[in-house]
């Protein structure tokens, strides 16, 4: 107290408000163009997400009217077929990475996870045509599910290990005194404990792949109609908003407005979702 | 003192070595109204006399001290193995220190009578027996204080001797007495005195007992053979 | 409880008569009582012989040989680090769970050899059962689920018999009367002391032949903590015991015979009464008048 003089003491202070202020100017600049693009959605789109859009299929270029219906309903198709190859195989390698393993075959299993989660999207969808287009000889939902599903891979590899890893030694310890065997013990006691953390991870890679269009777009392909077999091509909203944006039509431009609107409510309905199921504990991904 | 070492608590340290040091000074004050008393009545001195009754007090109130020091160490720190036989047979020599210093008060009682009656030829009777017993008594303190357990072994025997004498004295008196009929107070009271010197070396007899409980963990009271397993 | 198949004790090893006496009653393990056999000391619930124990290249356990005999109380005491908790984890194969642990020497369990080549860890747990310092119900069961989790993953499926057990595990841990209208409830609901009195309900539902205790009343308040040493008492009737106590008046009040454990070497061991009264070693002399330092 001694040293501080009456100058000092004002500067000190000036000093403080100022950081405050600019950090808090930068976090609003952060925010911002999430603020803006919803901002410019609504006014954009609103007035065109009506019960057509829900219900009905596109129209050819210049006939008014028409929806995404087929669209929504593709993107939830590539969901599940994704959740069936990517949550199976991620929450397993998790697993592995979190339970068993050693720290070298560890180490390089996550630094590929991490490569593979740097990889741009459009390489999945080359890699999948490749693999399944090609040999088929057919885009098809099926090849669109396995491409989204290897992009979540990582993530809920990386996920399920994490919440794992929160799970106390205590509980596994217990477990294994009472002489279950391991692989029960991971299960029914690490696993169900961690089932929150694991749904959530799981959830968050699903909010992220339903807005990837790079993947589709020699994969699922589109679809102007509904999808009846699996392994025809089908709709999906990222594609449909893609093809709409790039046409030269203005009520496809409309159309596409609230497609964008849509997916990014779905987003965002997703991450409260996550959000309030995490409240309150102390898992949080 | 101590061959085991210092304990972390230096607090423990000081209490056990005060416990010890109060039990000491009990003794010492013991072994010198012995000495009193017995010099009161061989040189017929009630002034010695009336100084172990009064001092007998101090005597009491170390004992109580002892009583209650003994209970707040084992309160405090839990005390177990030779710390805990340290404390237990601190409070047990000190009970029977008390006794024996009750013993010295009783002798001085009864010479203090005698001393107001013709002086009697059977007092040097007594002088060996109050020797031995004072002997007996100092290296029952000693084995106690030093943890000799051969020592405290001796006093047994050296007790039943102690007894043996007390019966003699006893035999030779009463003989007297059925001469001499008119002194058979005095002679009483000396048969009397002889009974409390047995007493005192019963008492130390005891006090060694302690000594082989507080050093070697064996209670060898009441048995035909004393054993221990050193 | 299973026969166990006959195993010889190390041969040649200098035993005493004692030592002897207790062999021939594990030869016997199980079987019940053919003739008079007049012994005082009960058949030992562990034979162990010359275990030594590695984590990595740091060698935790030296050359111990001992045996404990069964339904009795056994404590482990020690200073930090000296080796108890790990000793206590071999007679159940725990320490397997650190990577890079190794043993060498045997550990028999009433004759049969926990770490023969083809014995699964799972079963040897199955027989020797474990309650830790922090109590861990699982946190997505209730307490009834609880009780009766190591019935049911280990294949129990009749639903009778698993509400016969858990009844009688509850009331076995003392624990019935407190819970015996609320066993939907989740097992994280209830105090510390509940909490660890469920889990030794929990580890004694699957039956085992000897439960190990690692400090599991050194997270609990003193009234729990009582009700867990008394509990220990009843348990003893049915249960080999031996637990590890940092806490010398627990292991004077709770055990039958202590271990004083140093520096990963077993220095003393004998009835507890007498060990704390007037120890055989001066190390522990040393350790438990609290002269180490």
């Amino acid at each position: 107290m001694a040293f501080q003089t009456a100058n000092n003491h004002t500067l000190r202070k000036a000093l403080s408000v100022l950081v405050s202020v600019a950090t808090f100017l930068c976090a609003l600049l952060v925010i911002a163009p999430l603020a803006i693009v919803f901002v410019h959605l609504v006014d954009k789109g609103a007035s065109s997400v009506n019960w057509d859009f829900f219900t009905k299929l596109p129209k050819p270029p210049l006939e008014a009217g028409g929806g995404m219906a087929n669209a929504i309903a593709g993107t939830l198709t590539l969901l599940v077929l994704a959740s069936l190859v990517g949550v199976p195989i991620g929450v397993l390698g998790g697993v592995y990475l979190s339970e068993y393993g050693t720290d070298r075959g560890n180490w390089w299993l996550r630094f590929f996870g991490d490569v593979l989660n740097g990889v741009p999207s459009i390489i999945w969808g080359i890699v999948v045509y490749a693999l399944i287009v090609k040999p088929t000889k057919t885009f098809s939902a099926y090849a669109g599910g396995v491409a989204l599903g290897f992009l979540m891979l990582p993530i809920i590899m990386r996920t399920t290990e994490e919440v794992l890893y929160l799970v106390p030694q205590g509980y596994r310890e217990a477990g294994l005194a009472l002489g279950i065997p391991r692989w029960k013990v991971i299960v029914h006691i690490v696993m169900s404990s961690a089932l929150k953390g694991i749904t959530t991870g799981v959830l968050l890679a699903l909010a992220r792949v339903a807005g990837e269009t790079a993947p589709l777009l020699f994969t699922a392909f589109g679809n102007s109609f509904w999808n009846h077999k699996l392994s025809d091509p089908i709709a999906a909203l990222p594609l449909q908003i893609f093809a709409y944006a790039i046409s030269p039509y203005d009520d496809w431009h409309r159309q596409a407005w609230a497609g964008a609107l849509v997916l990014v409510c779905f987003t965002l309905v997703v991450n409260v979702t996550v959000r309030f199921l995490t409240r309150g504990k102390a898992m949080r991904v | 003192m101590n061959e085991y070492g210092k304990h972390i608590q230096p607090s423990f340290d000081k209490a056990l070595d005060a416990l010890k040091e109060d039990v000491l000074l009990m003794a010492t004050l013991t072994e010198r109204s012995l000495n009193k008393a017995m010099n009161g009545l061989f040189k017929r001195d009630d002034d010695l006399c009336a100084a172990v009754i009064a001092d007998d007090q101090e005597i009491d109130q170390l004992e109580v001290g002892v009583d209650k020091d003994g209970i707040s160490i084992m309160l405090r720190f839990q005390p177990v193995a030779s710390d805990l036989r340290q404390v237990v047979s601190a409070m047990k020599v000190s009970g029977n220190l008390e006794r024996v210093a009750d013993q010295g008060v009783n002798i001085a009682r009864r010479a203090r009578k005698l001393n107001h009656a013709p002086s009697l030829d059977q007092l040097h009777l007594l002088e060996p027996m109050y020797w031995e017993a004072l002997t007996i008594f100092k290296d029952s303190v000693r084995a106690y204080s030093d943890g000799e357990v051969e020592l405290a072994l001796s006093l047994k025997g050296r007790d039943k001797k102690l007894d043996d004498f007390d019966r003699k004295v006893g035999e030779e008196i009463t003989a007297q007495m059925a001469k001499y009929p008119n002194r058979i107070t005095s002679y009483l009271n000396l048969i009397f005195i002889a009974r409390h010197l047995e007493r005192v070396g019963d008492h130390a007899k005891a006090i060694g007992e302690d000594a082989i409980y507080a050093a070697a963990a064996e209670d060898v009271r009441h048995q035909p053979r004393a054993v221990t397993s050193e | 409880m299973t026969e166990n198949p006959v195993q010889n004790p190390a041969q040649g090893a200098v035993q005493s008569p004692a030592q002897n006496q207790r062999d021939q009653r594990t030869a016997a393990a199980g079987a019940p009582a053919q003739g008079a056999v007049e012994e005082e000391t009960p058949p030992a619930a562990f034979q162990v012989e010359g275990l030594n124990m590695w984590y990595g290249k740091k060698q935790a356990l030296f050359d111990i040989t001992t045996s404990i005999p069964s339904k009795t109380i056994t404590a482990i005491i020690g200073p930090s680090g000296c080796g108890k908790s790990t000793f206590l984890r071999c007679l159940n194969r725990m320490h397997e769970l650190v990577p890079h642990s190794r043993t060498e020497g045997t550990v028999r369990l009433f004759g049969q050899d926990l770490y023969a080549r083809n014995t699964d860890a799972s079963i040897v747990r199955r027989r020797v059962g474990m309650v830790f310092q922090k109590s861990n119900p699982f946190p997505t069961m209730s307490i009834g689920e609880n009780v009766v989790v190591g019935l049911r993953l280990n294949g129990v499926r009749n639903r009778a018999l698993l509400n016969e057990r858990m009844e009688q595990a509850l009331r076995m841990a003392a624990l019935w009367d407190e819970v015996k209208n609320d066993l939907n409830r989740p097992g994280m609901s209830l105090s510390g002391g509940q909490q660890q009195r469920l889990c030794i309900a929990r580890a004694i539902a699957v039956e085992p032949e000897v439960l190990l205790m690692d400090e599991p009343a050194s997270a609990l308040d003193p009234i729990a903590t009582m009700k867990i040493e008394e509990l220990t008492q009843q348990l003893k009737a049915n249960y080999t015991i031996v637990i590890v106590t940092h806490n010398m008046q627990q292991a004077s009040r709770v055990s039958d015979k202590t271990m004083f454990f140093y520096m990963g070497k077993l220095i003393e061991y004998g009835e507890t009464k007498r060990l704390f009264f007037q120890p055989s070693e001066k190390k522990t002399e040393d350790y438990i008048t609290g002269r180490f330092g």
